[in-house]
């Protein structure tokens, strides 16, 4: 194979890619084919990487043989440069040392962190299970306040210091396993990210990210915060993003129910106040229905709530799932694996946040 | 002419706003603004795409001028090179404001 058709540039943001691969020049367009399909990230979109070939006409045997990027993390510096320079400047692979940049080391140690959580705790290989490489960019855009999955990699906002803190968004592990948990929903149940099905794929990331959290200080279910993104909002506005525990608390003007009599019932079109059909919202129900079986379970909560929790992510929801096929799962998986002190607790759960099941 | 940025969705799920008002900057700087907003060229009516990313930052430009309003929404995916620099821009000026909306 060429140097030239070394994939040095599989992480490129979709978007981009996607553009070449329309309007590039022909060898643009087949170089841009070739990523696309070669990105383990893009796996599961089949249906784009087909429509693309088509438009291109680039012949199935070409795409044969790629090369995809080795060892289980890279960090890179966006250096503020935005989406158009996605990932950025490679800063740290596996066995470098440690970088003058506490951001890098901060996400190199928190996708770490995540990876080992999940061989651990379910002897998954990565988001894709087949060993993906984990890609971070840091310093992304100037005074970013977000931190995002993109469809393929982790892109760090630095903060403006009115949101977000500076440089908050690394130092919190929950939010690095949120981040990385939306690569395993996509790889998994893909639930998509609207309204009720999208408020299940942000409790998914919640539910790892804490557990991720948990792990890492050895917390049992009572030991916990139940917190998500503590410390990183500017403290004038409060004390984290989200309570597991005490939906609707986490800062001033959290609108997070804790039942679904509070549903909020948003449309999904595009306005920023309606956030996708509230789904950074309404996970506050069955987050605290995960809170409340993982504390009636007791021990880590990765023991036993957690792989029911695991097992309904990964066997049962499918795209269009929502909280009453979520309870019902896992009262399926309960009933499977446990005996019926656990089947209760986690019935009990679902019905205190208004869910039958 | 005011230039009004909200944005919302984010790994927080807040909707914050920031406004910069022309008459508040020096002329040139107004200037520089107007500038900004010619080239970001705003249609109205256009509507960012049904589906985000998780975690996508989504964003509503509105621009007020002369009596006249433009709005046009986008997300973090999408949002075009012309328009992050006007909103780059507005998030420098000291004179802008900003606020957390509930």
């Amino acid at each position: 194979m060429p140097a030239s058709r070394a994939c040095c540039c599989f992480i490129a943001p979709p978007d981009l890619l996607a553009r070449l691969a329309t309007e590039g020049s022909p060898e643009q367009r087949e170089a841009a084919v070739r990523t696309l399909s070669a990105s383990a990230a893009l796996r599961t979109q089949r249906t784009i990487v087909g429509n693309l070939m088509r438009q291109t006409d680039v012949p199935v045997p070409k795409l044969a043989g790629l090369e995809v990027a080795n060892g289980r993390q890279i960090v890179y510096d966006n250096q503020h440069r935005g989406r158009a320079f996605l990932p950025g400047t490679k800063v740290r692979a596996d066995r470098d040392r440690a970088s003058p940049d506490a951001a890098v080391n901060e996400a190199f140690d928190g996708a770490a962190h995540t990876y080992d959580f999940y061989q651990k705790a379910f002897k998954r290989n990565s988001v894709d299970a087949h060993g993906m490489t984990l890609v971070s960019s840091v310093h992304y855009s100037t005074g970013f306040d977000n931190a995002f999955w993109n469809g393929a990699q982790m892109v760090y906002g630095d903060g403006s210091g009115q949101l977000f803190q500076v440089g908050a968004l690394t130092k919190a592990l929950d939010v690095i396993g949120h981040e990385l948990t939306h690569g395993v929903t996509q790889f998994t149940a893909g639930l998509d990210y609207s309204s009720q099905t999208g408020a299940l794929n942000e409790h998914m990331s919640d539910v790892f990210g804490s557990l991720v959290k948990q792990y890492h200080l050895g917390q049992t279910a009572a030991q916990a915060d139940w917190l998500i993104g503590a410390g990183t909002l500017v403290p004038a506005l409060g004390k984290a993003l989200r309570s597991m525990s005490a939906p609707g608390t986490a800062y001033k003007g959290d609108r997070q129910p804790a039942h679904m009599k509070d549903y909020v019932d948003l449309p999904d079109d595009g306005d920023p106040r309606h956030d996708n059909g509230g789904v950074h919202i309404n996970s506050g129900i069955p987050n605290r229905a995960f809170y409340l079986a993982a504390t009636k379970l007791g021990g880590h909560a990765w023991e036993k709530a957690g792989p029911i929790w695991y097992a309904m992510l990964t066997e049962r929801l499918q795209p269009d799932s929502e909280f009453a096929d979520a309870a019902k799962a896992s009262v399926d998986v309960a009933t499977k694996t446990y005996g019926a002190a656990e089947v209760a607790a986690v019935r009990d759960a679902w019905h205190e946040v208004g869910v039958d099941v | 002419m005011k230039v009004t940025v909200v944005r919302g969705g984010g790994i927080a799920g807040m909707t914050t706003r920031t406004q910069l008002d022309s008459s508040a900057l020096r002329a040139g700087d107004a200037q520089t603004l107007s500038s900004f907003v010619q080239g970001a060229a705003l249609g109205e009516g256009a509507k960012a795409p049904p589906t985000s990313t998780p975690d996508d930052l989504l964003y509503e430009i509105s621009v007020e001028d002369a009596g006249r309003e433009i709005t046009q929404r986008f997300n973090e995916g999408n949002l075009p090179e012309d328009i992050r620099q006007l909103v780059q821009w507005i998030d420098s000026r000291p004179e802008r404001s900003f606020g957390v909306e509930g």
